[in-house]
Protein backbone atom coordinates (compact mmCIF):
# COMPACT_ATOMS: atom_id res chain seq x y z
CA UNK A 1 0.00 0.00 0.00
CA UNK A 2 1.17 3.47 -1.14
CA UNK A 3 0.32 6.39 2.14
CA UNK A 4 -2.95 4.70 2.17
CA UNK A 5 -6.15 4.25 0.54
CA UNK A 6 -9.42 5.80 -0.15
CA UNK A 7 -12.45 3.56 -0.13
CA UNK A 8 -14.65 3.70 -3.08
CA UNK A 9 -18.76 3.31 -1.60
CA UNK A 10 -19.80 2.70 -5.24
CA UNK A 11 -23.31 3.62 -5.90
CA UNK A 12 -25.59 0.87 -4.92
CA UNK A 13 -24.24 0.67 -1.15
CA UNK A 14 -24.56 3.88 0.17
CA UNK A 15 -28.04 4.21 -1.45
CA UNK A 16 -29.63 1.46 -1.14
CA UNK A 17 -27.59 -0.94 1.50
CA UNK A 18 -25.77 1.73 3.85
CA UNK A 19 -26.01 -0.79 6.42
CA UNK A 20 -22.77 -2.47 4.42
CA UNK A 21 -20.97 0.22 4.41
CA UNK A 22 -21.51 0.65 8.04
CA UNK A 23 -20.12 -2.93 8.28
CA UNK A 24 -17.09 -2.54 5.75
CA UNK A 25 -15.79 0.60 7.50
CA UNK A 26 -16.05 -1.31 10.67
CA UNK A 27 -14.33 -3.73 9.54
CA UNK A 28 -11.16 -1.66 7.53
CA UNK A 29 -10.67 0.10 11.13
CA UNK A 30 -10.18 -2.91 12.48
CA UNK A 31 -7.93 -4.38 10.19
CA UNK A 32 -5.78 -0.75 10.97
CA UNK A 33 -6.18 0.22 7.10
CA UNK A 34 -6.41 4.09 6.47
CA UNK A 35 -9.02 4.57 4.26
CA UNK A 36 -10.97 7.85 3.97
CA UNK A 37 -13.71 8.19 1.47
CA UNK A 38 -12.68 8.94 -1.94
CA UNK A 39 -13.36 12.80 -2.85
CA UNK A 40 -15.25 13.69 -5.96
CA UNK A 41 -16.59 9.96 -6.07
CA UNK A 42 -19.17 9.40 -8.91
CA UNK A 43 -20.68 6.11 -10.31
CA UNK A 44 -18.16 3.99 -11.78
CA UNK A 45 -20.49 3.88 -15.12
CA UNK A 46 -21.24 0.27 -14.01
CA UNK A 47 -19.92 -2.97 -16.14
CA UNK A 48 -23.79 -4.37 -16.86
CA UNK A 49 -25.71 -1.50 -18.49
CA UNK A 50 -24.03 1.94 -18.71
CA UNK A 51 -20.75 0.48 -19.68
CA UNK A 52 -22.26 -1.08 -22.06
CA UNK A 53 -23.70 1.76 -24.40
CA UNK A 54 -21.06 4.53 -23.66
CA UNK A 55 -17.47 2.80 -23.33
CA UNK A 56 -15.40 5.75 -23.61
CA UNK A 57 -17.74 7.47 -21.13
CA UNK A 58 -16.69 4.79 -18.73
CA UNK A 59 -13.45 4.76 -19.47
CA UNK A 60 -13.17 8.39 -18.58
CA UNK A 61 -15.01 8.59 -15.89
CA UNK A 62 -12.92 5.87 -14.19
CA UNK A 63 -9.58 7.60 -14.98
CA UNK A 64 -10.97 10.74 -13.45
CA UNK A 65 -11.07 9.03 -9.98
CA UNK A 66 -8.29 6.93 -10.51
CA UNK A 67 -6.25 10.11 -11.29
CA UNK A 68 -7.60 11.77 -8.06
CA UNK A 69 -6.24 9.03 -5.90
CA UNK A 70 -2.98 8.66 -8.00
CA UNK A 71 -2.77 12.85 -7.48
CA UNK A 72 -2.92 11.76 -3.49
CA UNK A 73 -0.70 8.93 -3.63
CA UNK A 74 -3.34 6.66 -2.32
CA UNK A 75 -4.67 3.45 -3.07
CA UNK A 76 -8.52 2.95 -4.75
CA UNK A 77 -10.34 0.43 -1.79
CA UNK A 78 -13.80 -0.77 -3.61
CA UNK A 79 -16.67 -2.62 -1.92
CA UNK A 80 -18.45 -3.88 -5.00
CA UNK A 81 -17.88 -6.46 -7.42
CA UNK A 82 -18.97 -3.95 -10.58
CA UNK A 83 -16.90 -1.13 -9.37
CA UNK A 84 -13.67 -3.68 -8.73
CA UNK A 85 -14.06 -4.83 -12.25
CA UNK A 86 -14.59 -1.25 -13.91
CA UNK A 87 -11.72 0.39 -12.26
CA UNK A 88 -9.34 -3.14 -13.06
CA UNK A 89 -10.54 -2.94 -16.70
CA UNK A 90 -10.26 0.63 -17.30
CA UNK A 91 -6.53 0.54 -16.19
CA UNK A 92 -5.82 -2.40 -18.36
CA UNK A 93 -7.18 -0.62 -21.40
CA UNK A 94 -5.50 2.61 -20.59
CA UNK A 95 -2.08 0.92 -20.67
CA UNK A 96 -2.42 1.47 -24.47
CA UNK A 97 -0.97 4.87 -24.73
CA UNK A 98 -3.31 6.04 -27.43
CA UNK A 99 -5.88 5.35 -25.41
CA UNK A 100 -4.86 6.83 -22.21
CA UNK A 101 -4.09 9.89 -24.33
CA UNK A 102 -7.53 10.43 -25.26
CA UNK A 103 -8.61 9.66 -22.24
CA UNK A 104 -6.00 12.66 -20.42
CA UNK A 105 -7.81 14.80 -23.39
CA UNK A 106 -10.64 14.75 -21.43
CA UNK A 107 -9.30 15.20 -18.37
CA UNK A 108 -7.12 18.04 -19.00
CA UNK A 109 -10.00 19.90 -19.30
CA UNK A 110 -11.17 19.34 -15.32
CA UNK A 111 -7.50 19.83 -14.33
CA UNK A 112 -6.78 16.34 -14.27
CA UNK A 113 -3.93 13.50 -15.42
CA UNK A 114 -4.25 10.02 -15.44
CA UNK A 115 -0.52 8.43 -15.52
CA UNK A 116 -1.53 4.63 -14.10
CA UNK A 117 0.63 5.14 -11.08
CA UNK A 118 -2.41 3.53 -8.63
CA UNK A 119 -3.65 0.13 -7.55
CA UNK A 120 -7.62 -1.16 -7.39
CA UNK A 121 -8.42 -3.52 -4.49
CA UNK A 122 -11.24 -5.25 -3.68
CA UNK A 123 -12.03 -5.38 0.08
CA UNK A 124 -12.19 -9.62 -0.69
CA UNK A 125 -8.89 -9.12 -1.69
CA UNK A 126 -7.62 -6.84 1.56
CA UNK A 127 -8.92 -9.40 3.96
CA UNK A 128 -7.45 -11.94 2.05
CA UNK A 129 -4.41 -10.65 1.93
CA UNK A 130 -4.29 -9.91 5.70
CA UNK A 131 -3.87 -13.93 5.73
CA UNK A 132 -4.72 -16.67 8.45
CA UNK A 133 -2.72 -15.64 10.85
CA UNK A 134 -3.68 -11.96 11.70
CA UNK A 135 -7.74 -12.35 10.58
CA UNK A 136 -8.13 -14.75 13.04
CA UNK A 137 -6.43 -12.92 15.62
CA UNK A 138 -9.25 -10.05 15.10
CA UNK A 139 -12.00 -12.74 15.78
CA UNK A 140 -13.72 -12.59 19.48
CA UNK A 141 -17.13 -13.73 18.65
CA UNK A 142 -17.70 -17.25 18.00
CA UNK A 143 -19.63 -17.56 14.51
CA UNK A 144 -19.40 -21.12 14.04
CA UNK A 145 -23.10 -21.77 13.95
CA UNK A 146 -23.32 -19.90 10.41
CA UNK A 147 -22.67 -22.11 7.43
CA UNK A 148 -21.97 -20.66 4.29
CA UNK A 149 -22.55 -21.30 0.41
CA UNK A 150 -19.99 -19.08 -0.93
CA UNK A 151 -21.26 -17.05 -4.02
CA UNK A 152 -18.09 -14.94 -5.11
CA UNK A 153 -19.72 -13.12 -8.11
CA UNK A 154 -18.62 -12.74 -11.66
CA UNK A 155 -16.64 -9.49 -11.56
CA UNK A 156 -13.73 -10.10 -9.22
CA UNK A 157 -12.97 -13.62 -11.61
CA UNK A 158 -13.78 -12.55 -15.15
CA UNK A 159 -12.90 -11.97 -17.47
CA UNK A 160 -9.55 -13.63 -16.99
CA UNK A 161 -6.01 -11.85 -17.88
CA UNK A 162 -6.92 -8.42 -17.29
CA UNK A 163 -5.70 -8.21 -13.59
CA UNK A 164 -8.80 -9.24 -11.63
CA UNK A 165 -7.41 -10.44 -8.34
CA UNK A 166 -9.77 -13.97 -8.02
CA UNK A 167 -9.44 -17.01 -10.63
CA UNK A 168 -12.32 -17.71 -12.47
CA UNK A 169 -12.82 -21.97 -12.00
CA UNK A 170 -12.65 -22.86 -8.48
CA UNK A 171 -12.22 -19.60 -6.49
CA UNK A 172 -11.44 -20.01 -2.65
CA UNK A 173 -10.31 -16.47 -1.25
CA UNK A 174 -14.05 -16.17 0.15
CA UNK A 175 -14.29 -19.70 1.50
CA UNK A 176 -10.77 -19.45 2.69
CA UNK A 177 -11.96 -15.49 4.44
CA UNK A 178 -14.83 -18.14 5.95
CA UNK A 179 -13.58 -20.09 7.22
CA UNK A 180 -10.33 -17.93 9.19
CA UNK A 181 -13.38 -16.19 10.60
CA UNK A 182 -14.36 -18.81 11.67
CA UNK A 183 -17.90 -20.08 9.74
CA UNK A 184 -18.56 -23.10 8.16
CA UNK A 185 -18.01 -23.35 4.76
CA UNK A 186 -20.90 -26.11 2.91
CA UNK A 187 -20.68 -25.56 -0.34
CA UNK A 188 -17.73 -25.65 -2.78
CA UNK A 189 -17.36 -23.19 -5.63
CA UNK A 190 -16.13 -24.90 -8.87
CA UNK A 191 -17.33 -22.78 -11.93
CA UNK A 192 -19.08 -19.48 -10.40
CA UNK A 193 -22.38 -19.00 -12.14
CA UNK A 194 -23.87 -15.61 -12.58
CA UNK A 195 -27.08 -14.77 -10.28
CA UNK A 196 -28.81 -13.00 -12.71
CA UNK A 197 -28.93 -9.61 -11.15
CA UNK A 198 -27.30 -7.96 -14.48
CA UNK A 199 -30.99 -8.96 -16.60
CA UNK A 200 -33.50 -8.33 -13.22
CA UNK A 201 -34.30 -4.80 -14.71
CA UNK A 202 -34.85 -5.85 -18.39
CA UNK A 203 -37.02 -9.44 -17.91
CA UNK A 204 -37.43 -9.95 -14.62
CA UNK A 205 -38.74 -13.71 -15.68
CA UNK A 206 -35.21 -14.76 -16.61
CA UNK A 207 -33.36 -13.26 -14.18
CA UNK A 208 -35.37 -15.41 -11.51
CA UNK A 209 -34.84 -18.08 -13.84
CA UNK A 210 -31.03 -17.95 -13.43
CA UNK A 211 -31.29 -16.76 -10.00
CA UNK A 212 -33.36 -19.89 -9.22
CA UNK A 213 -30.47 -22.28 -10.50
CA UNK A 214 -27.70 -20.72 -8.15
CA UNK A 215 -29.86 -20.58 -4.93
CA UNK A 216 -31.51 -23.95 -5.14
CA UNK A 217 -27.63 -25.18 -5.03
CA UNK A 218 -26.80 -23.18 -2.53
CA UNK A 219 -30.13 -24.23 -0.74
CA UNK A 220 -29.39 -28.05 -1.29
CA UNK A 221 -25.98 -28.24 -0.04
CA UNK A 222 -27.31 -27.77 4.27
CA UNK A 223 -25.57 -23.90 4.24
CA UNK A 224 -28.11 -21.56 6.59
CA UNK A 225 -26.92 -18.67 3.96
CA UNK A 226 -25.06 -17.02 1.02
CA UNK A 227 -21.56 -15.26 1.56
CA UNK A 228 -21.11 -12.60 -1.21
CA UNK A 229 -18.23 -9.39 -1.47
CA UNK A 230 -20.72 -8.44 -3.86
CA UNK A 231 -23.69 -5.81 -3.04
CA UNK A 232 -25.54 -6.74 -6.54
CA UNK A 233 -25.68 -10.45 -5.85
CA UNK A 234 -26.28 -9.63 -2.49
CA UNK A 235 -29.56 -7.56 -3.50
CA UNK A 236 -30.24 -10.25 -6.05
CA UNK A 237 -30.29 -12.93 -3.55
CA UNK A 238 -31.87 -10.81 -0.57
CA UNK A 239 -34.93 -9.09 -2.63
CA UNK A 240 -35.74 -11.79 -5.19
CA UNK A 241 -35.16 -15.16 -3.82
CA UNK A 242 -38.10 -17.89 -3.34
CA UNK A 243 -35.98 -20.27 -1.34
CA UNK A 244 -36.02 -17.90 1.49
CA UNK A 245 -32.06 -18.68 1.95
CA UNK A 246 -30.57 -15.51 4.05
CA UNK A 247 -27.58 -13.75 2.34
CA UNK A 248 -24.80 -12.18 4.33
CA UNK A 249 -21.98 -9.61 2.40
CA UNK A 250 -18.45 -10.36 2.97
CA UNK A 251 -17.83 -7.32 5.65
CA UNK A 252 -21.62 -8.64 7.49
CA UNK A 253 -19.78 -11.44 8.57
CA UNK A 254 -16.44 -10.35 9.78
CA UNK A 255 -17.97 -7.84 12.06
CA UNK A 256 -19.94 -10.21 13.17
CA UNK A 257 -16.76 -12.32 13.88
CA UNK A 258 -14.88 -9.18 15.36
CA UNK A 259 -17.85 -8.61 18.17
CA UNK A 260 -19.46 -5.65 15.94
CA UNK A 261 -22.79 -4.14 17.87
CA UNK A 262 -25.87 -5.40 16.34
CA UNK A 263 -26.60 -1.83 15.07
CA UNK A 264 -23.15 -1.41 13.06
CA UNK A 265 -23.89 -4.55 11.15
CA UNK A 266 -27.95 -3.96 10.54
CA UNK A 267 -29.17 -7.23 9.83
CA UNK A 268 -32.46 -6.28 10.96
CA UNK A 269 -32.85 -4.01 7.38
CA UNK A 270 -32.24 -7.50 5.82
CA UNK A 271 -35.47 -8.71 3.66
CA UNK A 272 -35.13 -12.39 4.44
CA UNK A 273 -34.00 -12.76 8.31
CA UNK A 274 -31.30 -14.27 9.03
CA UNK A 275 -32.07 -17.47 11.92
CA UNK A 276 -28.87 -17.82 13.44
CA UNK B 1 -9.05 -8.91 -43.93
CA UNK B 2 -12.85 -8.56 -44.07
CA UNK B 3 -14.44 -5.42 -43.38
CA UNK B 4 -17.67 -5.40 -41.01
CA UNK B 5 -20.75 -3.47 -41.77
CA UNK B 6 -21.18 -2.24 -38.23
CA UNK B 7 -19.07 0.56 -36.43
CA UNK B 8 -16.92 0.73 -39.67
CA UNK B 9 -17.12 4.50 -39.60
CA UNK B 10 -17.19 5.60 -36.00
CA UNK B 11 -15.43 2.23 -33.92
CA UNK B 12 -15.42 2.11 -30.51
CA UNK B 13 -11.65 2.30 -29.50
CA UNK B 14 -11.05 -0.86 -27.94
CA UNK B 15 -12.13 -3.26 -30.08
CA UNK B 16 -10.39 -5.17 -32.71
CA UNK B 17 -13.43 -6.55 -35.14
CA UNK B 18 -10.85 -9.11 -36.62
CA UNK B 19 -11.03 -11.21 -33.17
CA UNK B 20 -14.89 -11.48 -33.99
CA UNK B 21 -14.53 -13.11 -36.91
CA UNK B 22 -12.43 -15.81 -35.73
CA UNK B 23 -15.14 -17.84 -34.38
CA UNK B 24 -15.62 -21.21 -35.75
CA UNK B 25 -19.10 -21.84 -34.00
CA UNK B 26 -17.80 -24.95 -31.73
CA UNK B 27 -20.97 -23.24 -28.82
CA UNK B 28 -18.77 -23.20 -25.79
CA UNK B 29 -19.78 -19.99 -25.35
CA UNK B 30 -23.60 -20.75 -25.95
CA UNK B 31 -23.17 -24.10 -23.85
CA UNK B 32 -21.91 -22.21 -20.42
CA UNK B 33 -24.10 -18.79 -20.81
CA UNK B 34 -26.44 -18.82 -18.36
CA UNK B 35 -28.86 -16.59 -20.32
CA UNK B 36 -28.94 -18.51 -22.92
CA UNK B 37 -29.94 -21.98 -20.55
CA UNK B 38 -33.28 -19.85 -19.63
CA UNK B 39 -34.01 -19.15 -22.96
CA UNK B 40 -32.32 -15.49 -23.20
CA UNK B 41 -29.57 -14.68 -25.47
CA UNK B 42 -27.23 -17.02 -27.90
CA UNK B 43 -23.84 -15.76 -28.01
CA UNK B 44 -23.08 -17.64 -30.68
CA UNK B 45 -25.67 -16.51 -32.77
CA UNK B 46 -24.66 -13.22 -32.29
CA UNK B 47 -21.12 -13.92 -33.70
CA UNK B 48 -22.35 -16.10 -36.24
CA UNK B 49 -24.43 -12.83 -37.54
CA UNK B 50 -21.42 -10.42 -37.11
CA UNK B 51 -19.01 -12.31 -39.51
CA UNK B 52 -21.98 -12.75 -42.14
CA UNK B 53 -22.97 -9.25 -41.72
CA UNK B 54 -26.39 -9.29 -40.65
CA UNK B 55 -25.82 -8.41 -37.12
CA UNK B 56 -28.79 -6.07 -35.82
CA UNK B 57 -27.86 -3.41 -33.29
CA UNK B 58 -31.38 -3.02 -32.52
CA UNK B 59 -32.24 -6.11 -31.78
CA UNK B 60 -33.63 -6.46 -28.08
CA UNK B 61 -32.09 -9.69 -27.35
CA UNK B 62 -28.69 -7.92 -26.86
CA UNK B 63 -30.12 -6.68 -23.55
CA UNK B 64 -30.70 -9.92 -22.35
CA UNK B 65 -27.26 -10.52 -21.63
CA UNK B 66 -25.46 -10.20 -17.99
CA UNK B 67 -22.03 -9.22 -18.85
CA UNK B 68 -21.27 -11.96 -16.70
CA UNK B 69 -17.96 -13.27 -19.01
CA UNK B 70 -18.37 -16.77 -18.95
CA UNK B 71 -18.72 -17.05 -22.94
CA UNK B 72 -15.13 -15.52 -23.06
CA UNK B 73 -13.37 -17.49 -20.25
CA UNK B 74 -14.85 -20.94 -22.03
CA UNK B 75 -13.92 -19.36 -25.73
CA UNK B 76 -10.80 -20.84 -27.32
CA UNK B 77 -9.89 -18.73 -29.65
CA UNK B 78 -10.42 -15.48 -27.56
CA UNK B 79 -13.24 -14.17 -29.16
CA UNK B 80 -14.72 -12.93 -26.21
CA UNK B 81 -18.89 -12.60 -27.21
CA UNK B 82 -19.69 -9.95 -24.44
CA UNK B 83 -17.55 -7.73 -25.86
CA UNK B 84 -19.35 -7.88 -29.63
CA UNK B 85 -22.39 -7.51 -27.35
CA UNK B 86 -21.17 -4.45 -25.96
CA UNK B 87 -20.42 -2.70 -28.98
CA UNK B 88 -23.31 -3.72 -31.05
CA UNK B 89 -25.61 -2.49 -27.79
CA UNK B 90 -23.31 1.21 -28.36
CA UNK B 91 -24.19 1.00 -32.16
CA UNK B 92 -28.00 0.62 -31.09
CA UNK B 93 -28.33 2.74 -28.17
CA UNK B 94 -27.08 5.98 -30.29
CA UNK B 95 -30.38 4.72 -32.81
CA UNK B 96 -32.76 4.48 -29.92
CA UNK B 97 -32.83 0.92 -29.12
CA UNK B 98 -31.36 1.74 -25.35
CA UNK B 99 -33.89 -0.21 -22.97
CA UNK B 100 -35.65 2.27 -20.74
CA UNK B 101 -34.39 1.34 -17.41
CA UNK B 102 -30.94 1.96 -18.31
CA UNK B 103 -32.09 5.04 -20.24
CA UNK B 104 -33.31 6.36 -16.73
CA UNK B 105 -30.14 5.03 -14.94
CA UNK B 106 -27.85 7.12 -17.43
CA UNK B 107 -29.70 10.30 -17.01
CA UNK B 108 -29.25 10.09 -13.23
CA UNK B 109 -25.83 9.57 -13.79
CA UNK B 110 -25.30 12.38 -16.43
CA UNK B 111 -27.71 14.72 -13.67
CA UNK B 112 -26.00 13.46 -10.30
CA UNK B 113 -22.39 11.52 -11.21
CA UNK B 114 -24.70 8.75 -9.30
CA UNK B 115 -26.58 5.55 -10.97
CA UNK B 116 -28.69 4.92 -7.80
CA UNK B 117 -31.26 7.66 -6.94
CA UNK B 118 -31.13 8.90 -2.84
CA UNK B 119 -34.30 8.35 -1.19
CA UNK B 120 -36.00 8.19 1.97
CA UNK B 121 -34.96 4.81 3.01
CA UNK B 122 -31.39 5.55 2.04
CA UNK B 123 -31.45 9.05 4.55
CA UNK B 124 -33.38 7.05 6.76
CA UNK B 125 -31.24 3.99 7.46
CA UNK B 126 -27.83 6.35 6.86
CA UNK B 127 -29.25 7.98 10.26
CA UNK B 128 -30.31 5.19 11.94
CA UNK B 129 -27.25 3.80 11.56
CA UNK B 130 -25.01 7.03 12.36
CA UNK B 131 -23.95 7.43 8.65
CA UNK B 132 -23.25 10.98 6.93
CA UNK B 133 -25.91 12.26 4.76
CA UNK B 134 -25.22 11.61 1.03
CA UNK B 135 -24.41 14.52 -0.46
CA UNK B 136 -22.75 14.71 -4.43
CA UNK B 137 -20.23 18.13 -4.26
CA UNK B 138 -20.98 20.03 -7.25
CA UNK B 139 -17.93 19.72 -8.97
CA UNK B 140 -18.31 16.37 -9.28
CA UNK B 141 -21.70 16.64 -11.15
CA UNK B 142 -20.02 19.00 -13.02
CA UNK B 143 -17.32 17.24 -14.27
CA UNK B 144 -19.51 14.04 -15.27
CA UNK B 145 -21.74 16.48 -17.03
CA UNK B 146 -18.55 17.80 -19.36
CA UNK B 147 -17.12 14.38 -19.33
CA UNK B 148 -20.87 12.99 -21.24
CA UNK B 149 -20.69 15.81 -23.33
CA UNK B 150 -17.48 14.87 -24.49
CA UNK B 151 -18.17 10.98 -24.84
CA UNK B 152 -20.43 8.91 -26.42
CA UNK B 153 -23.21 8.52 -23.37
CA UNK B 154 -23.64 12.22 -24.28
CA UNK B 155 -25.22 11.09 -27.72
CA UNK B 156 -27.14 7.76 -26.79
CA UNK B 157 -30.61 8.59 -27.98
CA UNK B 158 -33.35 9.56 -24.90
CA UNK B 159 -36.83 9.22 -24.83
Amino acid sequence: MSDGSYLFRGCLIPTRLPYLESSSKYVIDRMGIDAKDLPGASCCVEPIGLKTIAEDTWMVTVARMLAIAERDGRDVLTLCNGCYLSFVEAMHVLRTKERADKVNEVLDQIGLEYKGDVKVRHILDLVHSLGEERLRALVSTDVSMVHVAPHTGCHVLRPSGIGLVEIPYAPRMLADVATWSGARVDHSEEWPECCGGGVSSIDETLSSKMLERVTGRYKGSGANCILTPCPFCFSQFDLRQKEGLPVLYISELLAMAMGAPANVVGLKYHRIRTNF
Amino acid sequence: MRKSRIGADDKPMRFEDERFLMCHQCSQCSGVCPSERQGGINPREIVMRYAAGIADPSDGVLWLCTMCHSCAERCQLDVRPAELISMLRQEGAEKGSCPRSFQEEAKLFMRTGLSFPSTGLTKKIRKEMGLPELVQDARTVEDIALIASKTRLGRVRLE
